[in-house]
């Protein structure tokens, strides 16, 4: 794999993203409506009900996961719990924006004709498909990033006091600098296999929905408390996760077939 | 050099190409040409090692075209595919940009401006793709394919839908590039332009029917013609030519004869006709045109007026 050409590429792939507004829509809208919900559910709904979340005693009992915190009150506690438990749906929500993406590099290349010229140079499977995943990968992530940062800056200024010191931990670092990316890589290489493997852009897009389905699940788990995942344990998922990945690139190369992209698809 | 041994490709039971032996060497340029069908994109594709072929093999530069070659012998091709194929949202700068990083090219700036301004694009360097006229796009898929200065080009119908200026500043640039040692296999329907560019030409349908210069497939393919204008209606002196060649034609006051050799034969036939009482008005050779060769060839007839009968 060539530096100079997956430079070349990935910088085509940003100019071209960043270029087309109109698909960064739904990962901006995504980002927005999850950065939201967390604020209006643990602090808008309670503070507008008169019903402080320390006075549920099922949020108290679930929130008991996120471990002893004398310094919180109880209302806090539950405050940093559901921080917490949003925090990973709304680390790895942006993915399924920049999936959409990501499900239509390789087929929209093919129906707007760029791809045959492409594939005529030295370029090679892996330099191309490893582009298209990086490509779609910094804008998520920048925009995850982003979106952090005013999730914490939010949580400072309107959660109970001692909150924000609590959201500041290993388990946040873990989510933010390994989970989040490798869960994305992950996301949008299986895209990218589904966009090589169809031929038109609207299958592309409907596989790579069926692709967001597990994270839909680990939303339910997180709001009923049955999921807490310490550290630890989330930062071995990751390496799980980063260990899929490196099989599903090699899988998606294997998949990866110029000549039926050519010749099969109209 | 690029060179074809019984190349062959099925797809599912249908051959698209069969057994296909050609090369083009450095410093000639090849056309290629067929009906629409023939198997000309799918021969070059499999020459620019797109796609494999289901039989024989393609050599560049004495190296065998393979799965574990493909990707640096691809360095000495340019390939103008039959679509532009241009980033629509990426200027005509960055389109080439992109192509001289994956390439490679150690100036990239100075060899992008060289494309420039061989196309005059330089005035549309920070257009993007999407608002060129076609014209325009298929002179940047054009300098695209050249950026590297490959040894090898292919080209699929390189001045389709182009205006005749923008044709014969492409024609001229192949011409240079030819000169220059670059071996080119152009694809193209334009028989006229096949006439003028090509060394050899190759006329494919599914299989290769013909491959060599224009002058020697006329010789093969066709008899030269002599052509004799003369005062009046030519009828009258249709018997007297049909002594020499049972086939010969009157039509005006033009007679048209097919001779065994025309250089011997046409003085005699004149002096005949002369002696007959004919006013001759003008004798001329009438080559075949390459358009004749061409439907011979793939087994069409002639367009209505296409000969002098």
């Amino acid at each position: 794999m060539k530096p100079a050409r997956l430079r070349a590429l990935v910088g085509k792939e940003l100019k071209d993203l960043m270029r087309n507004r109109a698909a960064l829509w739904p990962v901006a809208i995504s980002t927005v409506v999850f950065l939201a919900l967390p604020f209006v559910i643990a602090i808008i709904v309670p503070a507008t009900s008169g019903r402080p979340l320390g006075d549920d005693r099922d949020l108290v009992r679930v929130s008991a996961v996120v471990g002893a915190h004398p310094e919180l009150t109880t209302t806090g506690r539950v405050q940093l719990f559901m921080f917490q438990q949003f925090l990973m749906v709304f680390l790895l929500m942006p993915i399924t924006g920049a999936m959409a993406l990501a499900a239509h590099a390789v087929v929209g290349e093919k129906l707007a004709r760029t791809l045959e010229p492409l594939l005529a140079t030295p370029v090679t499977t892996a330099e191309l498909l490893v582009a298209k995943v990086v490509g779609s990968l910094i804008p998520t992530l920048a925009i995850t990033l982003g979106a952090l940062v005013a999730y914490l800056i939010l949580i400072a200024a309107t959660a109970e006091p001692g909150v924000i010191q609590g959201m500041l931990s290993a388990r946040t670092l873990v989510l933010t600098v390994l989970v989040s990316p490798v869960a994305a890589l992950l996301s949008l290489q299986a895209a990218i296999v589904v966009s090589s493997r169809v031929n038109d852009a609207r299958t592309a897009q409907q596989f790579g929905v069926l692709i967001i389905l597990p994270l839909g699940g680990i939303l339910v788990a997180q709001f009923t408390g049955s999921l807490w995942l310490s550290a630890t344990v989330l930062a071995f998922i990751a390496l799980g996760l980063f260990g899929i990945w490196m099989l599903l690139t090699l899988f998606s190369i294997a998949m990866f077939e110029r000549e039926s992209i050519l010749s099969k698809w109209k | 050099m690029i060179a074809v041994s019984h190349l062959g490709r099925r797809f599912g039971g249908r051959a698209a190409v069969d057994d296909v032996t050609l090369d083009v060497r450095p410093g000639e340029i090849v056309a290629l040409l067929g009906p629409n069908g023939a198997g000309k994109t799918t021969t070059m594709r499999m020459m620019a090692g797109l796609i494999a072929p289901s039989q024989g093999s393609v050599t560049i530069d004495g190296v065998a075209l393979t799965h574990t070659t493909g990707d640096a012998l691809r360095g000495h091709i340019g390939f103008l595919t039959e679509a532009p194929g241009l980033w629509d949202r990426l200027t005509v700068r960055e389109n080439l940009r992109v192509y001289a990083g994956i390439y490679e090219i150690p100036e990239p700036d100075a060899a992008i401006g060289r494309a420039l301004d061989t196309f005059e694009l330089r005035d549309r360097a920070a257009t993007p793709a999407a608002e060129l006229s076609k014209g325009m796009r298929q002179k940047v898929a054009l300098a695209r394919a050249l950026l590297h200065d490959p040894s090898i080009l292919l080209l699929d119908e390189p001045t389709s839908g182009l205006d005749p200026e923008i044709t014969r500043g492409v024609r001229q640039l192949l011409e240079d590039r030819r000169a220059r040692g670059c071996a080119i296999l152009v694809s193209t329907h334009n028989l006229d332009e096949a006439e003028r560019l090509a060394d050899r030409i190759a006329v494919i349908q599914t299989r290769l029917l013909a491959l060599d210069t224009p002058a020697a497939l006329r010789k093969r393919l066709t008899a030269p013609r002599s052509v004799i204008r003369v005062g009046g209606d030519a009828v009258a002196f249709l018997p007297l030519v049909r002594s020499a060649d049972s086939s010969a034609t009157a039509e005006g006051s033009v007679l048209t004869a097919s001779l065994g050799d025309a250089a011997r034969d046409t003085p005699d036939l004149v002096r005949a006709l002369v002696a007959a009482g004919a006013d001759i008005l003008e004798v001329r050779a009438d080559v075949p045109t390459l358009e004749e060769i061409y439907l011979r060839l793939v087994g069409a007839p002639a367009a209505p007026g296409a000969d002098i009968h």
